[in-house]
Protein backbone atom coordinates (compact mmCIF):
# COMPACT_ATOMS: atom_id res chain seq x y z
CA UNK A 1 0.00 0.00 0.00
CA UNK A 2 2.98 2.80 1.14
CA UNK A 3 5.13 1.52 -1.69
CA UNK A 4 2.35 2.05 -4.31
CA UNK A 5 1.75 5.82 -2.86
CA UNK A 6 5.32 6.12 -3.10
CA UNK A 7 5.53 5.01 -7.00
CA UNK A 8 2.53 7.51 -7.59
CA UNK A 9 4.34 10.41 -5.72
CA UNK A 10 7.50 10.23 -7.60
CA UNK A 11 5.43 9.51 -10.86
CA UNK A 12 3.82 12.77 -9.53
CA UNK A 13 7.12 14.43 -9.37
CA UNK A 14 8.39 13.17 -12.44
CA UNK A 15 5.11 14.95 -14.29
CA UNK A 16 6.07 17.61 -12.84
CA UNK A 17 9.46 18.14 -13.66
CA UNK A 18 8.95 17.17 -17.16
CA UNK A 19 6.00 19.89 -17.53
CA UNK A 20 7.92 22.36 -16.52
CA UNK A 21 11.21 21.67 -18.32
CA UNK A 22 9.06 21.42 -21.59
CA UNK A 23 7.98 25.19 -20.64
CA UNK A 24 11.87 25.85 -20.41
CA UNK A 25 12.69 24.58 -23.41
CA UNK A 26 9.52 26.06 -25.19
CA UNK A 27 10.58 29.25 -24.23
CA UNK A 28 14.21 29.12 -25.30
CA UNK A 29 13.59 27.20 -28.29
CA UNK A 30 11.00 30.16 -29.53
CA UNK A 31 13.76 33.04 -28.66
CA UNK A 32 16.27 30.91 -31.23
CA UNK A 33 13.34 29.44 -34.07
CA UNK A 34 14.20 25.78 -32.94
CA UNK A 35 11.65 23.43 -31.43
CA UNK A 36 12.95 20.66 -28.83
CA UNK A 37 11.69 17.18 -29.97
CA UNK A 38 9.75 15.17 -27.12
CA UNK A 39 12.49 13.01 -26.86
CA UNK A 40 14.92 15.51 -26.07
CA UNK A 41 12.99 17.08 -23.76
CA UNK A 42 12.01 13.70 -21.62
CA UNK A 43 15.76 13.27 -21.75
CA UNK A 44 16.39 17.08 -20.25
CA UNK A 45 13.61 15.78 -17.90
CA UNK A 46 15.06 12.39 -16.69
CA UNK A 47 18.30 14.00 -15.97
CA UNK A 48 16.96 16.89 -13.74
CA UNK A 49 15.46 14.37 -11.58
CA UNK A 50 18.17 12.19 -11.51
CA UNK A 51 20.38 15.73 -10.78
CA UNK A 52 17.91 16.50 -7.92
CA UNK A 53 18.79 12.87 -6.75
CA UNK A 54 22.73 14.03 -6.24
CA UNK A 55 21.82 16.74 -5.39
CA UNK A 56 19.53 16.16 -2.12
CA UNK A 57 22.11 13.20 -1.49
CA UNK A 58 24.91 15.77 -1.25
CA UNK A 59 22.64 17.77 1.14
CA UNK A 60 21.87 15.47 3.49
CA UNK A 61 25.58 14.59 3.64
CA UNK A 62 26.64 18.40 4.18
CA UNK A 63 23.75 18.95 6.83
CA UNK A 64 24.95 15.91 8.61
CA UNK A 65 28.46 16.68 8.80
CA UNK A 66 27.57 20.06 10.39
CA UNK A 67 25.11 17.86 12.80
CA UNK A 68 21.82 19.30 11.89
CA UNK A 69 18.94 17.46 10.53
CA UNK A 70 17.57 20.79 8.37
CA UNK A 71 19.65 21.60 5.48
CA UNK A 72 20.79 24.91 5.63
CA UNK A 73 21.29 27.96 3.25
CA UNK A 74 25.36 27.24 3.93
CA UNK A 75 24.51 23.30 2.89
CA UNK A 76 23.46 24.70 -0.75
CA UNK A 77 26.19 27.17 -0.88
CA UNK A 78 28.32 23.57 -0.59
CA UNK A 79 26.42 21.96 -3.22
CA UNK A 80 27.07 24.87 -5.56
CA UNK A 81 30.88 25.35 -5.18
CA UNK A 82 32.04 23.87 -7.59
CA UNK A 83 31.08 26.24 -10.50
CA UNK A 84 32.27 29.87 -9.84
CA UNK A 85 29.39 31.50 -11.77
CA UNK A 86 26.83 29.26 -10.37
CA UNK A 87 28.44 29.45 -6.74
CA UNK A 88 28.44 33.40 -6.98
CA UNK A 89 24.91 33.42 -8.59
CA UNK A 90 23.71 31.69 -5.09
CA UNK A 91 25.10 33.60 -2.95
CA UNK A 92 23.91 36.52 -4.09
CA UNK A 93 20.55 35.11 -3.88
CA UNK A 94 20.72 34.37 -0.54
CA UNK A 95 22.09 37.60 0.32
CA UNK A 96 18.66 38.97 -0.54
CA UNK A 97 16.78 36.36 1.17
CA UNK A 98 18.91 37.52 3.85
CA UNK A 99 18.18 40.94 3.50
CA UNK A 100 14.58 40.62 3.32
CA UNK A 101 14.50 39.00 6.20
CA UNK A 102 16.15 41.50 7.90
CA UNK A 103 13.40 44.12 6.35
CA UNK A 104 10.44 41.82 7.41
CA UNK A 105 12.11 41.71 10.89
CA UNK A 106 12.56 45.43 11.46
CA UNK A 107 8.83 45.95 10.39
CA UNK A 108 7.85 43.59 12.67
CA UNK A 109 10.62 45.34 15.34
CA UNK A 110 9.11 48.58 15.36
CA UNK A 111 5.18 47.54 15.02
CA UNK A 112 5.87 45.64 18.28
CA UNK A 113 8.02 48.85 19.48
CA UNK A 114 4.86 51.20 18.52
CA UNK A 115 2.44 48.95 20.46
CA UNK A 116 4.30 49.25 23.35
CA UNK A 117 4.39 52.99 23.27
CA UNK A 118 0.41 52.79 23.28
CA UNK A 119 0.13 50.88 25.89
CA UNK A 120 2.42 53.06 27.87
CA UNK A 121 0.15 56.04 26.51
CA UNK B 1 21.33 33.53 -17.93
CA UNK B 2 19.07 34.58 -20.04
CA UNK B 3 15.46 33.50 -21.26
CA UNK B 4 14.65 31.81 -17.76
CA UNK B 5 11.07 33.55 -17.89
CA UNK B 6 8.70 32.78 -15.31
CA UNK B 7 8.33 29.17 -15.99
CA UNK B 8 9.69 27.34 -12.68
CA UNK B 9 9.00 25.06 -10.18
CA UNK B 10 6.77 25.32 -7.38
CA UNK B 11 9.23 25.54 -3.78
CA UNK B 12 6.35 22.64 -2.94
CA UNK B 13 7.63 20.29 -5.78
CA UNK B 14 11.24 21.29 -5.30
CA UNK B 15 10.74 20.33 -1.53
CA UNK B 16 8.68 16.91 -1.92
CA UNK B 17 11.14 16.20 -4.87
CA UNK B 18 14.38 16.68 -2.58
CA UNK B 19 12.73 15.31 0.45
CA UNK B 20 11.99 12.21 -1.67
CA UNK B 21 15.71 11.17 -2.50
CA UNK B 22 16.45 11.73 1.55
CA UNK B 23 18.10 8.31 2.74
CA UNK B 24 17.10 9.63 6.22
CA UNK B 25 12.95 10.69 7.19
CA UNK B 26 14.19 13.12 9.91
CA UNK B 27 16.25 14.97 7.48
CA UNK B 28 14.22 18.43 6.90
CA UNK B 29 14.99 21.47 4.34
CA UNK B 30 15.20 25.33 5.34
CA UNK B 31 12.23 27.70 3.87
CA UNK B 32 15.49 29.53 2.51
CA UNK B 33 17.33 26.34 1.25
CA UNK B 34 14.20 25.18 -0.84
CA UNK B 35 14.07 28.92 -2.48
CA UNK B 36 18.19 28.62 -3.52
CA UNK B 37 17.61 24.64 -4.78
CA UNK B 38 14.74 26.51 -6.99
CA UNK B 39 17.36 29.03 -8.34
CA UNK B 40 19.92 25.84 -8.88
CA UNK B 41 17.44 23.70 -10.38
CA UNK B 42 16.67 26.50 -12.74
CA UNK B 43 19.74 26.96 -13.82
CA UNK B 44 20.58 23.32 -14.11
CA UNK B 45 17.61 23.23 -16.86
CA UNK B 46 18.34 26.62 -18.33
CA UNK B 47 21.73 25.55 -19.15
CA UNK B 48 20.74 21.52 -20.35
CA UNK B 49 18.09 23.43 -22.75
CA UNK B 50 20.69 26.42 -23.97
CA UNK B 51 23.76 24.22 -24.96
CA UNK B 52 21.10 21.71 -26.61
CA UNK B 53 19.85 24.91 -28.77
CA UNK B 54 23.19 25.82 -29.37
CA UNK B 55 24.61 22.07 -30.37
CA UNK B 56 21.35 21.80 -32.31
CA UNK B 57 22.37 25.77 -34.37
CA UNK B 58 25.93 24.48 -34.96
CA UNK B 59 24.70 21.88 -36.85
CA UNK B 60 22.16 23.59 -38.66
CA UNK B 61 19.13 21.71 -37.66
CA UNK B 62 15.86 23.46 -37.19
CA UNK B 63 15.01 20.91 -34.53
CA UNK B 64 16.73 20.10 -31.33
CA UNK B 65 16.94 16.46 -31.33
CA UNK B 66 17.72 14.45 -28.28
CA UNK B 67 21.69 13.40 -29.67
CA UNK B 68 22.28 16.56 -29.44
CA UNK B 69 21.59 16.37 -25.92
CA UNK B 70 23.53 13.72 -25.32
CA UNK B 71 26.78 15.71 -27.11
CA UNK B 72 26.69 18.14 -24.27
CA UNK B 73 25.66 16.37 -21.60
CA UNK B 74 28.65 15.25 -19.95
CA UNK B 75 30.39 18.84 -19.54
CA UNK B 76 27.23 19.78 -18.03
CA UNK B 77 27.19 16.95 -15.41
CA UNK B 78 30.58 17.70 -14.63
CA UNK B 79 30.01 21.59 -14.62
CA UNK B 80 27.18 20.86 -12.20
CA UNK B 81 28.76 18.23 -9.54
CA UNK B 82 32.39 17.45 -10.51
CA UNK B 83 31.43 14.70 -7.96
CA UNK B 84 29.06 12.95 -9.84
CA UNK B 85 30.95 9.93 -10.78
CA UNK B 86 29.49 6.87 -12.06
CA UNK B 87 31.03 3.52 -10.92
CA UNK B 88 30.09 1.09 -13.15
Amino acid sequence: MTEDADETQVRRLKAAVHYTVGRFCQKIGEEHRREFSRQAVAAIAETTFRQCDIFAKDLEAFARHGKRTKVSVEDVKLTARRSAALSNYIQNRSEELALQHNDLKKTTGKKRRNTEEDTRE
Amino acid sequence: IKGSGQASLKYETVSKLLSSFFKEDKTKLSADAVVLMTEMLKVFVTEAAVRSQKQAESEDCNQVEIEHFEKILPQLVCDSVGSALLLF
